[in-house]
């Protein structure tokens, strides 16, 4: 076996233990029911919706914040413009003629600052936090608060995040990326690791920012950053899986780099200010397991792509020279019917065993949160994720040792 | 901290490892298992036909000619060493005994084709083809190639493959019989001399001009030997 080969095997080892150990965590804790009962104590909330150039969906966002089963005179809606060039303001504006929505303008200077810019200018005991590309559902904020109220010492609550409408090729593949979030986000709740506060509906208690300080630039993934914060200063961050809300994604390939190569790098950079968790057992969970796992599988999955795309390049190239060289027409593959031809190998017979894990993950995530999803949705994920996702990681890195680079100078 | 979970997960994804191994080993073993009885019906087929050759002489070569239908049983033993090769290694001592019994019994039906073309006047068109796999020959993996192709072409011609580095006296006999100096890819066409070196397609269509007269097919399929 070549280092090449075994370095695959040790990157399915690592995908295998990692699903194992959250299928684990699953058994010994289940996830409960929605159920109708209402909560106990309703504390004042602010939903900051920090925006730029949002025009097409910040109407949207408030309209369903507006139709959120909430007492009226406890939820107040911030929305933020932060610099808008299009009619994102005049938007936010006209629903200002409704009490519980207040809009400002600033002058633009990133999501991190239009939401310090809301927590400074709202009043809730509770804060939550909904990019205007995204829609809660009816009795989301209503799940949020039973959760904060079944645990005083619970600081923030993230959301299970559904894809808004999919249709596309590109949204059916994201559809299913989101419902495995779901499985492996309540998870993360169980082992009190949950590594994420996303914009989209996450929600505070006034007093996490008292403690720890508002959100930071963080390489422009502050959600991610305050959830570290979070757990350095050893806030619990739970996963409401009934409290659903609903994002628009990325609807073109190169969009959805950007994003996600965002994202990626900016796991990569905060892990590195917060190398200190790591394997540290006074983080718990998330410095044992999700902060390394994570940095692991990022070069897993780049590695692993890697030598996929040598593997094919060096064949391709060998099959080219070798016609060239024998003088042989080219001739597709035989297809034998029999078993014995099939491929039985070790590696496969691994590929299959995670491949399963991750669609039971998928299917337990959708079981979760009441997705369904779509045979075509399926094969778009398993035909195109995997294309997509090496290109994001490599850019991530490229940026990330770029910026390390800047840092030095 | 809950440890044990930790413990546990890795016993599991160990476990699912070994499982695997397991799995790919006894299906290994099964091809194993597959060859050897293949080996053993192509063996009891050249028996009988031998036996029936005692039995006819050269009275009835009509009969004699129509059962001798070894050429599609040994395309198809040799496609599945191929496998059984390509999965165990060159230097499994399962795949080299596989081997040296493909090889007798290429020899065994390469003399029982001599004897009955000799006696009956037919002409089979034949290559004896030594190759190496031992990394000594650059372009016997080519030369395997173009061999499988023209198997597949021509179901009339007949290709016996034959390991030169393979410890089997029977083989040291025939490469001493048929004089050949130890170069590879190493080729002998219908009883001629023994051509060396790599051959393309078109050469080795050149070198064999009986080729023009025989039918074909378009199956298509690689394998070494």
């Amino acid at each position: 076996m070549d280092i090449g080969t075994l370095g695959v095997y040790l990157c399915l080892f690592i995908a295998l233990y990692f699903e194992v150990f959250l299928l684990i965590s699953f058994l010994e804790k289940q996830p409960t029911q929605k159920t109708t009962t209402r909560p106990t104590h309703f504390p004042t909330v602010s939903m900051l919706v920090p925006c730029w150039n949002e025009e097409k969906t910040v109407g949207k966002t408030i309209e369903s914040l507006l139709a959120l089963d909430y007492p009226k005179d406890k939820l107040e809606i911030v929305v933020i413009d932060d610099g808008s060039t299009d009619h994102t303001l005049e938007i936010a504006q006209s629903y200002t003629t409704n009490p519980q929505v207040k809009a400002f303008h600033k002058e633009n200077g990133g999501k991190y600052t239009a939401l310090n810019f809301g927590i400074e200018r709202s009043t809730g005991e509770l804060l939550g936090c909904l990019d205007a590309d995204s829609f809660v559902a009816h009795d989301g904020l209503i799940e949020m608060v039973k959760s904060f109220n079944s645990d005083p010492t619970i600081s923030a609550i993230t959301p299970a995040m559904k894809v808004f409408k999919p249709r596309s090729i590109l949204e059916l593949m994201q559809s299913v990326e989101y419902t495995f979030g779901i499985f492996y986000k309540k998870m993360f709740d169980n082992l009190n690791a949950v590594n994420v506060l996303p914009g989209p509906f996450s929600m505070y208690k006034r007093e996490v920012f008292k403690k720890i300080g508002v959100f930071k630039h963080a390489h422009n993934t502050e959600d991610m950053e305050i959830a570290f914060r979070m757990h350095a200063h050893g806030l619990k961050i739970v996963n409401a899986h009934t409290a659903y809300v609903y994002t628009t994604v990325p609807q073109t390939v190169r969009a959805l780099i950007k994003q996600r190569t965002r994202w990626s790098q900016g796991f990569l950079q905060n892990a590195k200010d917060y190398n200190y968790m790591f394997f540290n057992p006074r983080f718990g969970n998330f410095g044992m397991l999700v902060l390394p796992f994570g940095i692991t599988a990022f070069f897993a999955a780049l590695y692993t792509a890697s030598y996929v795309v040598i593997y094919f390049f060096y064949n391709t190239v060998k099959n080219v020279l070798d016609l060239y060289a024998t003088g042989l027409p080219f001739q597709l593959p035989r297809f034998h019917a029999e078993w014995f031809y099939l491929n039985t190998s070790m590696m496969t017979f691994l590929i299959v065993a995670t491949l399963c894990m991750t669609l039971l993950a998928i299917l337990i995530g959708g079981k979760i949160a009441h997705t369904k999803l779509t045979l075509k949705s399926y094969l778009s994920y398993i035909f195109l994720f995997g294309f997509i996702a090496p290109i994001w990681l490599t850019r991530a890195l490229w940026g990330a040792i770029r910026a390390k680079e800047s840092a030095w100078r | 901290m809950n440890w044990r979970r930790y413990f546990f997960a890795f016993i599991i994804t160990a476990s699912i490892f070994g499982t695997a191994f397991y799995a790919a080993a006894r299906l290994d073993a099964r091809r194993i298992a597959d060859i050897r009885t293949a080996q053993e019906s192509v063996s009891t087929d050249i028996l009988s036909s031998e036996i029936q050759y005692e039995l006819l002489g050269n009275l009835d070569c009509k009969t004699i000619s129509q059962n001798q239908v070894l050429s599609s049983e040994l395309n198809s033993l040799a496609s599945r060493l191929s496998v059984a090769e390509n999965n165990l290694g060159t230097t499994n001592a399962e795949v080299k005994q596989l081997k040296k019994q493909y090889s007798l019994l290429q020899i065994k039906d390469y003399l029982l084709m001599e004897h009955i073309s000799q006696k009956c006047h037919v002409k089979p068109v034949f290559v004896l083809y030594f190759y190496s796999n031992a990394g000594d020959c650059v372009d016997c993996g080519h030369a395997g190639d173009v061999l499988t192709y023209l198997r597949q072409q021509y179901p009339g011609l007949r290709v016996y493959a034959f390991d030169y580095n393979l410890n089997l006296s029977a083989l040291r006999t025939l490469v001493s019989l048929r004089h050949l100096s130890g170069q590879l890819p190493a080729y002998i066409i219908n009883d001629r001399d023994a051509v060396y070196g790599f051959k393309t397609l078109d050469q080795i269509q050149t070198l064999i001009p009986e080729l023009k007269t025989m039918s074909t097919t378009t199956a298509t399929t690689t394998s070494e030997y």
